[in-house]
């Protein structure tokens, strides 16, 4: 480690103590369930791991071979040792493979999620009809918390272990491929899954899985078929099964793949098949058949599966007569919801354009998208959306990069321009008649690797061309110095001058989309220009539909007049078409080849027949987008939100007003006395019984105390936790109804804290407590939260939640900070080496600095004043923030904490962004097992999380430890993190070997070689710097702050404006986006409601009983108060005439329609009287 | 379709344009190259023809001498007038043989069939025309006790007697085309409540829906306990004897394993213990929410609950004799045909429809379907990827042709069910007008599930049977199952009400009445929807579930459902007893 690394660390720690010394001496004062600080500080993963486990020597053979090898490899050496005995006490078969599968999980997790231990129930030895032996391994729910890289290599591990003990494969039965496919689909309609296989898959799935996938019902659901099986022990769906064989078998395969083939034991050819999707026809077709990429096409679907196979992809029959392209891919567009739009169909023209390169806001799973663009799909996009892509990766969040191209728009007067000003974007918007390209989309090489998916070709981009110049000979490095030289954006005399000098491309810059357009469309529009005119330097030429729109498929900027288009850069345009500048056609006829060239569908190669120079394909990949979730950046409020953590019945209404409860009188006239089941606890010191965990006697602290209910003994908890009765072996809990005096307790906690009823609005408690021992929260934390303006999450913490982004390189400028508070932070350099002097010089970020939200910031700055008014009024102590305004937190640090962990990690906050995101650098996201692809997590304030939160206050029931701080990393070790941000690139440049082999469509692991990237570089010196990127960025938060989704008000606002959105695209079909939401949003919401309609439950309106079935009373029998429905007429058809007048309007499929005849009339013949019909207002007339 | 049958025949004629007499196809089909016939029947019928008559045929038939000596008798006078027996009249006015079907919308709908008002005079002078040319196209009718697993061949619950299983009925392989003249009488149809759903969807509604059913299920047990209100009850003291009648409004077991059945009634509910270990526990398994029953026992100490020591349904009374026919007469019970499904099973079809014009099911005069006519739009997601035709109407298209396949003469009773393009809420009103239009070939009577169709004396409770899924899923595998749906039939029976259980499986749209209260005993209850073939007597009350014409769906692969098809029930209406035939 470098010595500036060891500075940075050290000084995160300094303050770490600083606050560990304050803490501690708050809680030992006794108020909180524990008198010391129950977040310790974790020393490294091994032991994390060892700790979740009780394996003992884990930890050092986990530290032997993390040296030497990738986790993941570690975890399959690990089996060795298992199986070996080496490693963990085991006697038994089952018990090995027990124990290696249960730490590859924890190694897969770094110790940090409960799924090792919760997730695996057992693993047991069991019998095929054969006679062999099988393995069953047993999951439970939290299983999800590993991830799906983590379920499905922890089958991998258990087949590993299977195949070193001998043990046979699991076969299964019919019956049992069968109830898998049923079990699935049922939980992923009962659950939901993240992905969805279909039931051909998950037979497919199951039919070879050499271990059986066994689990514990998780639903009440249960399966109609397939039921009793003699070797599946419930009829319910097993979600931790269910979660393994789609999350992680049938979504991560590709990944799974990668480690079977370095394995010699373990055979799965079958992935291939999975992959590839060539399961649908049975298994000998698919192996047999050469040329399955023809099965491949027969069905959409198929082809969906895989996203491409790299050779495969291109149609067989046009082989050598086609480019290289990626296989449309739809998938993304499932479940696509009402009101966030579509952004492209799969691979059509006028979609993103993919650009290769690592902005330096961009990292694993982002999209880089120009900010023009945000704003002309309708501010749709802003910083942190989230989009589902078709490739390379399922999703991404989306931020803003402004150094790659902008979107191209035709403009109700018919100009045709690229807009690369996200300024004019605004300016033009509502001019905006159709946008005809979405622009660039930057996608990191890393990204490719990370979901290992063949390289698909690039765009043609300055930074590759520089290299080709530099290739065919130019002296480059001379043009770069030369200031009258803009190598990245030359003008049209340049450009033409070098590609007459040059050996290399006309530069892109002047390259149209000439595969776009047909070989048809090229020869009309060739003949058409020659038919021109040049006038004062702007060719005219006659507008004609055909025209315009090949002009608008090459995206060749244009304005029009009534009978002509005017192009102003047209020499390029000209030559390019194979006319001289003075617009003479030099061809007769184009060769059988380029001719026939893709099917007569692109025109590149007849361009380079005629051009003068080489034209390179401008945009060969387009991807499609749809939206996903938006971004977010909010306080995190259980429902109804909590300031304190003490119950009070229901006394406190719906609201859980503490300062109403106190006031409810009781059957005895007094006020605010009630009884409340919490936790029974005993002094310490003076054996006083209360259940508060300071004694209220002698202010000594207080520990659960047991008594049996039944033998009236006490009894002590043994080292497992649990209590059992001496003398009846009951299990006993601490738990009693006591009469608390909430009036009186309530107004104690404010006097102890100075405070009124009038510091605050209302300050809420909980109706009961859930957790194990029921301790109830010091009143005066609540207070002082409610008068602070902050509420308590389930375990005592305040937090808040944004999405998160990656970011390595910053300005201090855009962070709404100055240089002068970098280098107070320790920022001495910018990235070139250069002294720190601006606010915009660009500086590389450390790794465990965050930026906040502008919403965070203010969050934390309240969370700050709780946390001083804490120290002083309740424990009397000083203050440890004094914050005044926002700068002041610069420096402070805070936790990151991702839902499903249990494991928080230090951050220090360094500056603010107007984004609703939280940018930090890749590998603090990667560190709380995070990637940015549109997940949120959660910031608390360090000292607001070292006082107030106690694993006392968590729920007793299996997920109750998780998204609990129970350990902190207090610095970032880069190789015990997520190693999928290892995988981003940190290069300048990516070589032009590159882009060649981009156009081959290569593996990306044939040219990894070539671009370092983040795990070549751990366990270096380098491993916390030199994160390089090859595009920058004027701000990290360019665009929208929030994306229109979020600002527009009703649901048919924002379907409105999707529907309006996909007319405008050219590259969204939106007779499809239509259909989609109505088969997708109207049809269930419409289907549902009549469903729910006419099975529903009725609800008094008085006292709110509620009521199976109507009373034969009609009225309640409880209070005999009226009665009323719960689903009405209204919420059933809401959406009625609004779906059957969109199917209208986008030309939807005759079924589509006729299913909402159906509907509609349904509806009339529940809700209409057949003898009273309401007449229309024609009936009138 | 081969042309050799004498409904391919019909059909065929009608594509073209052409009506025919009733022994024009009889002649035609037992020609030696019935198509051929048919062609030259076309070309020689007179271009102004609409009807091709037995002169037509014979005239073909003598002269290019393709009979093959099929015997036959010169036509009588009046078979030239006599209304048309294969109900396929042709309305547009027709050209010769090149009508454009196309062109027409509904080229096929007959204008006005009339086979009720056939008189048969007819008929009875035509003597068999058997012949033995007609040799490829055997109908396998197979006697259902052969079959094996897929049909329970007796049903031995409640000591009841079981119907007779035919088990000679294997046709001879000279199928033959029948001459005979039905003669139904119209069906009469009570229960209908089609263009009379008078709800709105009020809470109000669903109470009078609750209320009507409590008020009639209650009267056929006041016979057997003497009621006391709710309220009442909560002021008797402690230990009295007490006896209510009530809509079943929870079930639940206590921590002890007894069982606390909550009875209401309308004025209030009252809790009822059921111990476990007396007798009656079981019929606790039986219970479903919401159906009316009664409990005798004895209050608590307290007052504060029943001890059950009996329970009553409202049940069938034993004592019940159904009626029966006065001359011999049959009806063919089917239901889900699923036309438009990629499972619809035409071959099948087609035998039974053929079969349907032989002299064995001469007396086969009613046909009475239960419901899913088609296979519908929209009933499950991406459903249009198994559907062999996408339009509903389409759909409606060809099941209307499929139906024309019946002899005209016959009578036919159709409910909907919840494949059809009506609401799925119970009870479901029948087909409305355009759908009506669609299918008017036969005239069929058209009816809402449920309803009670009276043919020939016999009333035939008609239920599509969607309440079936939910009484097999709760009652216990003895008690219903898919194997032996008529046994889940026979709870319904018991309970007096077709779909008690509400909030579940059961979509109820509330009424002015109970429209699925079983207020008079049927003779027969005919039910589909589970696509299995199951039938037995209950308090001698047939209960038919009469199969379906859809081969094994993928999704019914996917839950394990193995289901009947190609069986069509034909009943004696004479002595109620039945014979299953199978065309698959």
């Amino acid at each position: 480690m470098r010595p500036d690394d060891e500075r940075y660390f050290a000084r995160i720690e300094d303050r770490l103590d600083e606050a560990f010394e304050r803490a501690g001496a708050a809680r030992a004062q006794g108020h909180d369930p524990a008198t010391e600080i129950e977040i310790p500080v974790a020393k490294d993963m091994a032991d994390r791991v060892e700790n979740i486990l009780g394996i003992p020597d884990v930890a050092e053979r986990v530290r032997e071979l993390e040296g030497e090898m990738s986790r993941e490899e570690a975890a399959l050496e690990l089996v060795t040792d298992f199986v070996e005995g080496t490693v963990g006490d085991y006697d038994t078969k089952a018990g090995k493979v027990e124990g290696a599968v249960r730490t590859a999980v924890a190694l897969l997790t770094e110790g940090v999620v409960a799924a090792p231990i919760e997730g695996i129930d057992r693993v047991e030895i069991l019998q095929n009809d054969d006679g062999t032996e099988f393995v069953n391994v047993y999951y439970a729910g939290p299983i999800r918390s590993a991830g799906g890289t983590a379920q499905a290599l922890s089958v991998l591990v258990a087949d590993y272990a299977r195949s070193l003990l001998g043990i046979d494969e699991y076969k299964a039965r019919t019956e049992e491929v069968e109830r898998y496919a049923e079990e699935v689909a049922l939980y992923d309609k009962e659950t939901g899954l993240q992905y969805s296989p279909k039931d051909k898959e998950t037979k497919f799935i199951a039919e070879h899985m050499p271990i059986m996938l066994d689990g514990e019902a998780t639903g009440d659901e249960e399966v109609s078929g397939f039921r009793d099986l003699e070797r599946v022990d419930t009829n319910s769906a097993r979600g931790g099964m269910c979660l393994v064989l789609a999350e992680g078998i049938a979504l991560k395969a590709p990944k799974i793949q990668r480690y079977t083939r370095g394995l010699d034991e373990v055979d799965w050819p079958w992935l291939q098949d999975l992959i590839d999707g060539t399961y649908y026809d049975d298994g000998a077709d698919a192996e047999g058949d050469a040329a399955d990429a023809d099965d491949g096409d027969d069905t959409q679907d198929e082809t969906d599966e895989t996203a491409v196979d790299d050779a495969d992809a291109v149609d067989p029959d046009l082989g050598p007569q086609g480019p290289p392209r990626v296989e449309p891919a739809s998938k993304y567009l499932r479940d696509l919801i009402a009101g966030r739009p579509v952004f492209g169909h799969p691979s059509e023209a006028g979609g993103f354009r993919l650009r290769y390169g690592r902005a330096r806001n961009h990292g694993f799973a982002t999209a880089g998208v120009h900010p023009a663009t945000m704003h002309l799909v309708d501010d749709f996009l802003a910083t942190g959306t989230q989009i589902k892509t078709e490739r390379p990766g399922k999703a991404g969040g989306v931020i803003p990069v402004d150094s790659i191209e902008g979107p191209t728009v035709r403009l109700a007067n018919g100009d045709v321009r690229r807009v690369d000003d996200p300024e004019e974007a605004l300016e033009i918007r509502n001019g905006v008649e159709a946008i005809l390209d979405l622009g660039e989309y930057l996608v990191n090489f890393g990204e490719f690797v990370e979901n290992n998916h063949p390289l698909a070709p690039a765009s043609y981009t300055h930074e590759w061309w520089i290299q080709d110049l530099d290739h065919a000979g130019a002296d480059v490095q001379a043009m770069r110095d030369d200031p009258h030289v803009d190598l990245e954006q030359p003008g049209v005399d340049e450009a033409l001058q070098w590609a007459a000098e040059y050996d290399a491309p006309l530069h892109p810059a002047y390259t149209y989309l000439w595969h776009d357009i047909t070989v048809e469309q090229f020869e009309a529009l060739a003949e058409t220009v020659a038919d021109g005119d040049v006038v004062e330097g702007v060719l005219a030429i006659e507008r004609t539909e055909a025209t315009t729109t090949a002009l608008e498929g090459l995206l060749v900027e244009h304005s029009q007049t009534p009978d002509s288009l005017r192009i102003p850069v047209w020499r390029p345009f000209v030559r390019s078409l194979g006319l001289t500048d003075g617009l003479r056609k030099e061809w007769d006829t184009l060769s059988e080849e380029a001719r026939t060239w893709d099917g007569g569908d692109n025109a590149v190669k007849a361009v380079n027949e005629v051009a003068p120079f080489e034209v390179q394909e401008r945009a060969p990949t387009r991807i499609g987008a749809r939206m996903g979730r938006p971004e977010k950046s909010e306080s995190r409020d259980l429902s109804p939100a909590v300031h304190t953590l003490f119950p009070i019945s229901e006394a406190g209404g719906s609201q859980r007003n503490v300062a109403d409860a106190a006031r409810v009188m009781n059957d005895k006239g007094q006020r605010g006395v009630m009884d409340l089941l919490v936790g029974a606890r005993e002094c310490t010191d003076c054996g006083n019984h209360s259940y508060k965990p300071k004694c209220p006697e002698c202010g000594g602290h207080t520990e659960p105390h047991y008594v049996c209910d039944e033998c009236d003994i006490e009894a002590e908890p043994d080292e497992s936790g649990r209590v059992e009765c001496p003398r009846c072996e009951r299990e006993i809990e601490s738990v009693e109804w006591h009469t608390v005096d909430l009036n009186s307790e309530f107004h104690g906690a404010m006097d102890t804290v100075g405070e009124r009823e009038a510091s605050f609005k209302i300050l809420k408690g909980v109706k009961g407590l859930t957790s194990a021992h029921k301790t109830p929260e010091a009143i005066e934390k609540g207070v002082l939260r409610a008068k602070n303006g902050v509420t308590a999450f389930k375990d005592g913490t305040v937090r808040y939640d944004m999405t998160d982004l990656p970011v390595t390189s910053v300005r201090p400028e855009e962070l709404d900070v100055t240089a002068d508070h970098f280098r107070q932070l320790g920022y001495e350099e910018d990235i070139d080496g250069e002294p720190l002097r601006f606010d915009d010089q660009l500086v590389e970020l450390k790794v465990q600095d965050i930026v906040l939200s502008d919403g965070a910031a203010e969050h934390m700055l309240k969370t700050a004043d709780f946390v001083d008014d804490l120290l002083e009024k309740f424990y009397d102590l000083p203050p440890f923030y004094e914050v005044n305004e926002r700068d002041d937190l610069i420096g402070e640090l805070v936790f990151g904490m991702a839902p499903h962990t249990s494991a928080a990690t230090v951050g220090r906050v360094v500056g603010f962004t107007s984004a609703a995101v939280g940018y930090a650098h890749p590998y603090f996201h990667a560190a709380k097992r995070r990637n940015c692809d549109g997940d949120e997590d959660c910031v608390m304030l360090l000292m607001d999380g070292l006082l107030n939160f106690s694993k006392e206050f968590l729920p007793d029931k299996r997920g109750g430890q998780m998204d609990a701080p129970l350990v902190m990393s207090s610095r970032i070790d880069p190789s015990e993190i997520d190693d999928e941000a290892h995988n981003m690139d940190i290069v300048r440049q990516y070589p032009r070997e590159f882009y060649e082999a981009t156009r081959e469509m290569a593996d990306p692991g044939e040219v990894e070689d070539l671009i370092q990237l983040g795990e070549d570089t751990l366990g270096t010196d380098d491993e916390y710097r030199g994160f390089d990127h090859t595009h920058d960025t004027t701000d990290i938060a360019l665009g929208p702050d929030l994306s229109a989704y979020k600002t527009l008000g009703s649901m048919m606002d924002k379907m409105d404006a999707q529907l309006l959105l996909s007319r405008k695209l050219r590259a969204v079909d939106e007779t499809d986006v239509a259909e989609r939401v109505i088969e997708g949003h109207f049809l269930p919401d419409l289907i549902g409601n009549l469903r729910a309609f006419s099975r529903q439950e009725t609800r008094c309106l008085d006292c709110g009983e509620k009521y199976r079935r109507m009373p034969l009373t009609g009225d309640c029998r409880e209070c005999g108060g009226r009665v009323n429905l719960t689903v009405h007429q209204g919420s059933v058809n809401k959406y009625m005439d609004v779906a059957i007048e969109v199917a209208e309007e986008f030309g939807c499929r005759e079924y589509t329609k006729q299913r909402l005849a159906i509907l509609e009339r349904s509806l009339e013949s529940v809700f209409e009287n057949d003898k009273n019909k309401q007449s229309g207002i024609a009936d009138f007339m | 379709m081969p042309l050799s049958t004498p409904s391919g025949l019909v059909t065929e004629l009608a594509r073209r344009g052409y009506n025919a007499e009733r022994e024009a196809i009889t002649l035609l089909a037992n020609a030696a190259d019935p198509a051929l016939a048919l062609d030259r029947a076309v070309e020689d019928a007179p271009d102004d023809a609409l009807r091709i008559t037995v002169a037509h045929v014979r005239a073909v038939l003598d002269t290019d001498k393709l009979s093959a000596d099929a015997p036959t008798k010169p036509p009588s006078d009046e078979s030239a007038d006599a209304p048309p027996r294969e109900s396929v009249t042709q309305d547009p006015p027709v050209s010769t043989g090149e009508t454009d079907q196309t062109a027409e919308p509904k080229p096929n709908r007959p204008s006005q069939s009339a086979p009720v008002e056939t008189e048969g005079s007819a008929s009875a002078d035509v003597e068999d025309t058997v012949s033995s040319t007609d040799t490829g196209e055997t109908v396998p009718s197979t006697d259902i006790g052969d079959t094996g697993k897929a049909v329970p061949s007796s049903t031995s619950s409640d000591g009841d007697s079981s119907p007779p299983v035919s088990t000679d009925t294997t046709l001879s392989s000279e199928a033959s085309q029948s001459s005979h003249t039905r003669n139904p009488t119209p069906a009469h149809i009570t229960n209908d409540m089609t263009g009379a759903s008078t709800g709105t969807g009020e809470y109000k509604q669903f109470v009078t829906t609750f209320k009507d059913r409590y008020e009639r299920l209650s009267k056929l047990l006041r016979g057997r306990v003497n009621h006391r209100p709710a309220k009442a009850i909560q002021q008797m003291p402690g230990g009295s004897d007490a006896e209510m009648i009530g809509l079943v409004n929870d079930i639940r077991s206590t921590a002890s394993g007894h069982w606390l059945v909550e009875l209401e009634d309308t004025t209030g509910t009252f809790p009822c213990l059921v111990m476990k270990d007396k007798n009656i526990a079981e019929l606790v398994d039986q219970m479903l929410k919401d159906e009316c029953i009664a409990i005798q026992g004895t209050l608590a100490d307290d007052a504060g609950i029943l001890f059950a020591d009996s329970i009553h349904f409202p049940d069938i009374p034993r004592t019940h004799r159904p009626s029966t026919a006065d001359r011999h007469v049959q009806a063919a019970l089917i239901s889900d045909v699923h036309v438009g499904s990629q499972e619809f099973m035409a071959d099948a079809w087609n035998r039974f429809t053929d079969w349907l014009h032989t002299p064995e099911a001469d007396p086969v005069e009613y046909l009475l379907i239960a419901g899913d006519m088609v296979e519908g739009v929209g009933i499950y997601p991406n459903q249009d990827e198994e559907l062999d035709i996408i339009d509903i109407y389409d759909q409606y298209e060809r099941f209307a042709e499929y139906l024309k396949q019946v002899p005209g003469d016959m009578e036919i009773v159709m409910i909907p069910g919840n494949h059809d393009a009506v609401r799925l809420a119970e009870p479901q009103p029948g087909f409305d007008e355009e759908l009506r239009e669609i299918m008017s070939a036969h005239d069929a009577k058209i009816t809402s599930n449920p309803s009670t169709v009276t043919v020939e004396n016999v009333s035939v409770l008609m239920y599509h049977g969607v309440s079936l899924d939910e009484v097999i899923a709760e009652l216990p595998a003895d008690k219903a199952s898919y194997d032996e749906p008529h046994k889940a039939m026979y709870q319904l029976l018991k309970k007096r009400h077709v779909a008690p259980q509400y909030g579940g499986h059961t979509r109820v749209a509330p009424e002015e009445k109970d429209y699925l209260v079983i207020e008079d005993v049927p003779d027969v209850f005919h039910t589909g929807h589970v696509h299995k073939l199951g039938w037995g007597k209950y308090h001698n009350v047939l209960a038919v579930n009469s199969g379906c014409w859809q081969a094994q769906t993928d999704f019914q692969k996917s839950v394990n459902i193995d289901p009947d098809a190609g069986y069509a029930p034909i009943l004696d209406l004479d002595t109620l007893e039945m014979t299953v035939r199978k065309f698959s």
